[in-house]
């Protein structure tokens, strides 16, 4: 018997022609998010405009209830994309590598708002676009590795090679994600980072439109998370129905 | 199912969107001889490759009599020689039984150079070999850790008749000796004189096997001909 | 392990007879201390010096750049990767075995580089040998590990000499920043930084475990 045997009963379920049910489920979601993530921004909008602009900051200080909310999403991305990768692994199963897929784009674009935001509050408040502060170096650093992810994506084409080229990469990437962290710490970069956030002591006015970003921009993640994962099945499913009626076509000439 | 040293049972392979092999069944004897054929694209190489575990099936599985770890007891003689043309044909065959678990590959080597008639080249680089002479250090390479099974993909390739013929000589010796072979050929003539079996893969699934009478030559060359034009 | 052996052995031997692999990469690295020179014209010697730990790991990872990518190139020919792949057991140790010849040809070009540096900028390496060897064989274990590991990948895919750096760049920085501490506090002899120390070695740890796990799944089709 070979180790192919153990994997017969994981993939039987992806040969037949239509997304698998965990995908139809999680499908279910998408328009509860996108309820959620709708009502939500309204009252976001409504308490950000409403929140007391900062006395020392101006009003860039608003960025705060954007930016932090954006890195929670990368993160939580990548972490979509390496837990997916190791299922993905361990079972075969093809919609685990879509939802890796998912994850890796979804962190990049809110990895990627996160370095606008970034250095737009930081040319509003210390002066300067860019500075090698620790954790925007550390977001660079993690920027780098997704993007790298995708590039392995599209130029290894489709299939189950590339698909365990990725997954192997997904890993890799959020092991780098403490070692890049642990870098930083060592060398004892002087963190421009404002530390207050940590103690909970947002001015006062400030903590309800913080806390409607959270929301906001969590329901965005998933929704986005959904949708792209939604479109990769159909996208999966349609390229077989393609290739299924290229080779039927042949058949019959 | 008892005296089988291989068994296919419902292999699936898709590369991407593109199926290549849609639910293939085989068995193959113990000392029997299969040939697969098929017209370009049919999924036989891919089927070899998945039987000699250097390819995931999408489904199905392959079980092999007596394999308990992945990959061992099959000897695989790919469409391209596997050497490295910087090692001598000797280092080539040792390196190939380290891999292999072989327990003396320096000796083993040494018999398979005079067994292929390479004893005289031994010490040449494999990259200055002709098509033949690489040939027959693929098979001993293939050989190294004398497998129960001999997978071979397209042997006859680039071989003239005379070589060619002598290959066909050396397989059935091989298949004698008690090995047993999986030939993947496009060649019916080949797959006549060297199978007792055969099956015909046509867009990844099997559409005609030999019966218990055995393989022959005129009906396979006729099934083969029938499934070129329904290919086409 | 006696697979890791001999594709070590099949590794070195087919180098020792084409050598182009070592010879490409001291080029390669002898070229980036001549464009170091120009890229930083008119510096005092002491200046030079405090930049010689961050030219000479540049230099280094290039120039493993260049091998790494040749490294599964050779497995191309003749489809050999596949006959590597039959091996039967586990496929770590086929890792295992690359790496160590990368970590072995790499190793060697970095000692030739570092003399030629010495040389060029006016480094008086002697004291330091052992301390020195030291950091670049915790960094090169890293850079081989995962290098190893995705030249496997990048050989497979459309542009991999272009693929490679793109996948390889961002993991090493955990490597690099470990590597160069280390080595500005050699060069200034200090003791070796014990954080510099631990950090490498975390960091090979890590990438030797998920690299050997990983292979498994890389060389299959």
């Amino acid at each position: 018997m070979t180790e192919s045997a153990t994997r017969e009963e994981a993939t039987t379920g992806s040969s037949e022609f239509s997304r698998s049910r965990l995908e139809k489920r999680v499908d279910g979601l998408r328009g509860p998010s996108g309820i959620a993530m709708a009502i939500l921004a309204v009252g976001y909008a409504y308490t950000v405009v409403a929140a007391p602009i900062d006395s020392v900051q101006g009003v860039i200080q608003k960025i705060l209830y954007v930016h932090p909310p954006l890195a929670y999403g990368a993160y939580l991305g990548f972490v979509v994309t390496a837990i997916a990768g190791v299922l993905y692994l361990r079972s075969g199963r093809e919609e685990f590598d879509r939802l890796a897929i998912s994850g890796a784009e979804v962190g990049v674009i809110f990895c990627t708002l996160m370095l606008i935001t970034g250095p737009i509050w930081a040319r509003g408040t210390w002066g300067k676009w860019w500075s090698w502060d620790p954790r925007l170096t550390v977001t660079l650093l993690l920027w780098f590795v997704y993007l790298a992810y995708l590039l392995l994506r599209s130029f290894s084409g489709s299939g189950a090679r590339t698909a365990r080229f990725a997954s192997i990469y997904g890993i890799v990437g959020i092991v780098l994600i403490p070692l890049n962290y642990y870098i930083i710490e060592m060398f004892g970069a002087r963190s421009m980072h404002p530390e207050n956030l940590k103690g909970g002591s947002l001015g006062e006015g400030m903590g309800l439109p913080f806390l409607m970003g959270n929301l906001t921009l969590f329901f965005a993640f998933v929704y986005l998370l959904i949708l792209r994962w939604d479109v990769e099945g159909l996208r999966a499913l349609d390229a077989r129905r393609t290739a299924e009626r290229d080779a039927a076509g042949s058949g019959a000439d | 199912m008892n005296d089988a040293v291989l068994a296919v049972r419902g292999i699936e392979k898709r590369f991407g969107a593109v199926a290549a092999l849609r639910g293939v069944d085989l068995e193959l004897r113990t000392g029997g001889a299969l040939a697969i054929l098929g017209p370009n694209g049919a999924g036989k190489t891919t089927l070899l490759r998945i039987m000699a575990g250097l390819s995931h099936p999408t489904a199905g599985r392959i079980e092999l009599a007596g394999q308990k770890t992945p990959r061992s007891g099959v000897g695989f003689l790919g469409h391209a020689t596997l050497l490295y043309p910087e090692l001598t044909a000797r280092e080539n065959l040792i390196f190939a039984g380290r891999l292999q678990h072989v327990a003396q590959p320096a000796q083993r080597a040494d018999v398979l150079l005079a067994e292929e008639g390479l004893a005289d080249v031994a010490n040449r680089r494999a990259g200055t070999f002709s098509r033949g002479m690489s040939q027959r250090l693929s098979i001993a390479r293939a050989r190294v850790h004398d497998p129960n099974l001999l997978l071979l993909d397209e042997p006859y390739t680039g071989l003239d008749r005379r070589a060619a013929d002598r290959l066909t000589h050396h397989l059935r010796r091989l298949r004698d000796a008690g090995h047993s072979l999986v030939l993947v050929t496009h060649d019916v003539r080949q797959a006549a004189e060297l199978a007792d079996a055969a099956v015909i893969l046509v867009a990844g699934r099997i559409v005609y096997r030999t019966g218990d009478e055995g393989l022959r030559g005129d009906d396979l060359e006729t099934a083969f001909s029938a499934a070129l034009d329904s290919a086409a | 392990m006696n697979v890791t052996l001999a594709i070590l052995w099949k590794d070195l031997v087919t180098e020792w007879r084409s050598r182009d692999r070592v010879i490409a990469m001291l080029i390669f690295s002898l070229l980036m201390a001549v464009i170091f020179h120009f890229a930083l014209p008119d510096q005092r010697p002491e200046e030079i010096r405090s930049q010689a730990p961050g030219l000479l790991w540049t230099a280094y990872i290039f120039a493993a750049l260049l091998g790494l990518n040749r490294s599964f190139a050779l497995e191309l020919d003749n489809d050999a990767l596949s006959g590597m792949a039959l091996a039967p057991g586990n496929r770590g140790w086929i890792f295992l075995g690359k790496a160590a010849a990368n970590f072995v040809l790499i190793g060697l070009v970095e000692a030739l580089t570092a003399c030629v540096f010495a040389l060029f900028f006016d480094l008086n390496l002697t004291p330091v040998v052992p301390s020195l060897a030291a950091v670049v064989a915790l960094g090169t274990l890293g850079i081989c590990a995962v290098g190893t590991l995705f030249s496997a990948m990048a050989v497979r895919t459309r542009f991999r000499e272009v693929l490679l750096p793109i996948l390889l760049l961002p993991a090493l920085f955990p490597v690099l920043a470990g590597s160069v501490n280390g080595t500005i506090a050699v060069l200034n002899n200090q003791p070796l930084p014990f954080e510099a120390v631990q950090l490498l070695i975390v960091v090979d740890g890590i990438y030797l475990i998920v690299s050997f796990l990983g292979f498994d799944y890389i060389l299959d089709e």
